[in-house]
């Protein structure tokens, strides 16, 4: 567990929060005024590292073990971190790998998409992560009422993700899933990504029912954490997936 | 009659049927609803061929305990399903000493189709001209032994890992024993999906699959990039279980360089296998999309690229021969002290080595595509990142000759598997180099040469090494030894056939011998050749069904081995077998080297409140 208190942790949420937010902007604004496409894989990875590290908490992972006793739950803890984190490790392969198919194809071309509506969605799910991590802040600290709020939030908006890709995306590309190579990227890709994120709301809700039925507690929360880290990691790759898509390159 | 429907794997198998229809009906409804014509074979089978697995894990219960705590109710800690007796075995268990035997038997089952596709196939080929199978059937038969027998290594690595893993760390299961039972019951279904492709139309790719060949293919191509997709999450998540369990639950004082060795080979296993296995499946679903939704990612015509599936196929598939072989050579390692009473040579190398074969494993991949249009200048970079692959090889090597070396050897029917798979392997080691020099690959690429190279790394990398740890555990598993006699006419009928299959395999692939086709020019003289070779192919599968044979006939009624039989040091062999339920009743420390044979006074291992005592 962290050492500070719940207003500290929640205002660190809000500083990480405004950086990300300032450093989308700026990817934004670097991409419509400029070519220089080095600097958005610089960001990205900033933005990467901000998420795995004040939202993921992936410093846990080298935690001391507190207690050796196999059948605690503080034991316990640690190893379902690293499960998760492992269980992570493998699926980001297969989101590199879409990135490496990408740009094999389209190099620096990217498909042609409208960039207010990508900023748009982006926007929103990176607002649901910093909710994600609110809501975690407060069951560290007991607050169930923060936790259930907070929660709530992040679902609503991670639907609204799913509609804004699916159902508008997907209807206003000006290419269909076999238009050259374009449509195969693009769909593959946010077709894989919303798919994770289908699984994250489903995780989150399940989620969020037990915790309105009265369980988990400021001590044992995991499953809480389990479902936050999940969905901050969908952003983690939304992160690499957006500049892909809709920054880098000159549009097809 | 209720007894039979109350089996997990019954109850798997009739939801998959079930799932089946109902995923192609659901696909005709929206064809339906969507005004088009109401069938399509290729999406609907591919939606209900993946409904029906999802349907057999609801089925054989996979799910049961992750829905009652999705709906925040407990679920018990331990269960102890001794009571059941045999039928725990075709159902859903936790435990991983079970667990374990069910992917042996599963990886047995698997081992035996595909080596029964490779009689068929083999016996067309003994004779030049087509005898009685037709151009599609032997594609499609040769191309299922190739991957019905990778899905079987996957199983089988999965089967020692499985059982040994908690054994010789001393924890009491793996670290997720729900989703260890669920690694396990994706590859049922996985392996029915991939044997269906025979039924619809087969494929004639082998088992590559390369585009743009796979996009033509007839159906069953979908059913083989469906069935390896699913068999992926297998590994995946064998092998999340496996590393989180070695971190997590070694014994007191179990540092790293005082696990048993074939942890170490595990460990370097489940990296890759972790990792990489997403890319294969990611490259079959790519030719899946392009099958279904016409996206053209592989279509040169849409500005695609035939290549980019090579590289993301082979970025796992040659670290999966890694996959396939560290565990084998992890058991050589392991079981050689044991039987030279010896101490191992250089335990620090071996362990490194294993890590370095799974490190350098990922960046040599291109060796597969010197002939296939890659860029040139990736070629040799290429080439000298696989020969370095032979030093941590060559280690290891060094190690077991150096094992051996005045050691006082018997020689039971484990031993005879290890130190066969030794010389198999180094035939296997030796013929390596020449593929990945470039040079010579140009001549020896899809060819015989290559095939008999594979078959001796797999056989001395996996076969022998498998065979070995059965022999070996198997007195853990039951309680009972397998038959000495039995087990050395299996040694004696495989070894010597499978020395002459492989060399004649390369022989005949230096003389011009083209791989993966049905039939061959007489005026080549290769017939005697390929009748010797389809002659040992079927002393070979004689000497696995007399392993069969042996291992139902031991489980039963073989001579009973409770003790340490083998006087091995390793803690499983201190506590009686068959292993108690929860696998230690009291827990170990460890106090000394794990391979220090034939040092007096010397203990690996000591159990709570026991007395120190030497051991062998």
């Amino acid at each position: 567990m962290t050492n500070h208190n719940q207003t500290d942790t929640k205002r660190r949420g809000v500083f990480v929060f405004i950086f990300l937010a300032i450093a989308t902007i700026l990817e934004f604004g670097i991409a419509v005024f400029t070519s220089m496409w080095g600097f958005l894989v610089l960001l990205a990875i900033i933005k990467a590292g901000l998420v795995m590290y004040y939202y993921m908490h992936i410093q846990r992972l080298f935690e001391q073990d507190i207690e050796t006793d196999h059948k605690s739950y503080a034991f316990k803890l640690v190893t379902n971190r690293l499960g998760l984190w492992l269980f992570m490790l493998s699926d980001f392969f297969i989101f590199g790998g879409l990135l490496l198919t990408r740009f094999n194809l389209l190099g620096l071309t990217r498909p042609d998409l409208n960039q207010t509506l990508g900023l748009v969605v982006t926007s929103v799910l990176l607002v649901s992560s910093f909710f994600a991590n609110r809501a975690e802040a407060s069951m560290e600290k007991g607050d169930r009422k923060g936790f259930i709020n907070s929660f709530a939030i992040t679902i609503t908006l991670g639907i609204l993700f799913i509609a804004g890709v699916i159902g508008v995306e997907w209807q206003l590309a000006p290419f269909s899933a076999s238009d050259g190579v374009q449509g195969p990227v693009f769909y593959t890709m946010t077709g894989f990504h919303a798919f994770h994120v289908l699984t994250g709301v489903i995780f989150l809700a399940i989620v969020l029912r037990n915790g309105i039925r009265g369980h988990y507690t400021a001590e044992k929360h995991w499953a809480v954490e389990a479902a936050a880290v999940y969905w901050h990691f969908i952003d983690v790759v939304w992160i690499f997936f957006y500049p892909a898509l809709y920054l880098i390159g000159t549009a097809l | 009659m209720k007894k039979f429907f109350s089996l997990g794997l019954v109850r798997g198998i009739l939801w998959q049927i079930f799932g089946t229809a109902l995923g192609i009906g659901f696909i005709v409804l929206v064809r339906i609803l969507m005004g088009l014509p109401a069938w399509k074979a290729e999406p609907a089978v591919v939606f209900g061929a993946l409904l029906g697995a999802i349907f057999f894990l609801i089925g054989v219960g996979a799910f049961t305990d992750w829905y009652k705590m999705a709906m925040g109710e407990e679920v018990p800690e331990e269960v102890d399903e001794s009571s059941l007796g045999w039928r725990r075995y075709f159902g859903v268990s936790l435990d991983h000493k079970v667990i374990g035997i069910q992917y042996m038997v599963l990886g047995i089952i698997l081992m035996s189709i595909g080596g029964i596709f490779a009689l068929i196939f083999r016996t067309e080929l003994a004779e030049s001209g087509m005898q009685f199978l037709t151009m599609i059937e032997y594609n499609t038969l040769m191309s299922l032994h190739g991957m019905v027998m990778i899905v079987s290594i996957l199983v089988g690595i999965a089967a020692i890992m499985n059982y040994t893993v908690p054994l010789l760390i001393g924890a009491r299961d793996m670290a997720f024993p729900r989703l260890n039972a669920f690694s396990f019951w994706i590859a049922v279904p996985a392996g029915l999906i991939l044997l269906s492709s025979m039924f619809l139309g087969g494929f004639d790719t082998g088992w590559t699959g390369y585009p743009p060949l796979s996009v033509r293919a007839p159906l069953g191509m979908q059913m083989f990039f469906l069935g390896v997709s699913l068999a992926g999450f297998t590994s995946i998540l064998g092998s999340v279980n496996i590393i989180a369990t070695v971190i997590r639950l070694r014994a007191r004082n179990m540092t790293a360089f005082r696990m048993p060795i074939f942890i170490w080979a595990a460990i370097a296993t489940s990296i890759i296998s972790l990792t990489a296995t997403q890319l294969i499946g990611l490259s079959f679903e790519l030719v899946m999309f392009q099958r279904l939704f016409g996206m053209g990612f592989f279509d040169p015509v849409a500005g695609g690229n035939p290549i980019l599936f090579q590289h993301l196929f082979w970025f796992y598939s040659h670290p999966a021969v890694y996959v396939f072989v560290l565990p084998g050579l992890g058991i050589i390692s392991e079981l050689l002290p044991v039987f030279a009473r010896k101490s191992l040579f250089g335990y620090k190398w071996v362990a490194m080595s294993s890590l370095g074969i799974a490190l350098v494993g990922f960046l040599v991949w291109g060796h597969h595509m010197f002939t296939s249009g890659m860029a040139e200048y990736l070629r040799v970079p290429f080439m000298y990142s696989t020969l370095l692959v032979a030093i941590p090889t060559g280690v290891k090597f060094f190690s077991w000759v150096a094992t051996l070396w005045k050691g006082k050897i018997i020689y039971p029917v484990p031993m005879l598997f290890t130190l066969a798979s030794i010389v198999v392997f180094l035939l296997g080691g030796l013929t390596g180099p020449p593929n990945a020099t470039i040079a010579t690959d140009l001549h020896l690429q899809d060819t015989y040469y290559i095939v008999g190279h594979f078959h001796d790394t797999l056989f001395g990398g996996f076969m022998f090494p498998f065979f070995a740890a059965v022999y070996f555990w198997f007195p853990k598993m039951t309680g009972r030894r397998l038959n000495e006699n039995l087990g050395k006419l299996h040694f004696w009928l495989v070894t010597p056939s499978f020395f002459i299959l492989s060399l004649l395999m390369m022989r005949v692939g230096l003389l011009g011998m083209r791989r993966r086709i049905a039939d061959y020019d007489p005026a080549l003289g290769f017939d005697n050749y390929h009748l010797m070779m389809t002659i040992c192919g079927f002393l070979i599968a004689a000497g696995v069904l007399v392993f069969i044979i042996n291992l139902i006939r031991s489980a039963k009624s073989g001579e009973p081995a409770p003790g340490n039989i083998w006087n091995s040091r390793s803690p499983e062999w201190q506590v009686p077998s068959p292993m108690p339920v929860h696998n230690y009743d009291k827990e170990f420390e460890v106090v000394g080297e794990p391979y220090d044979y034939g040092l007096p006074g010397s203990t690996y291992v000591r159990f709570e409140g026991e007395e120190h005592h030497d051991q062998p």
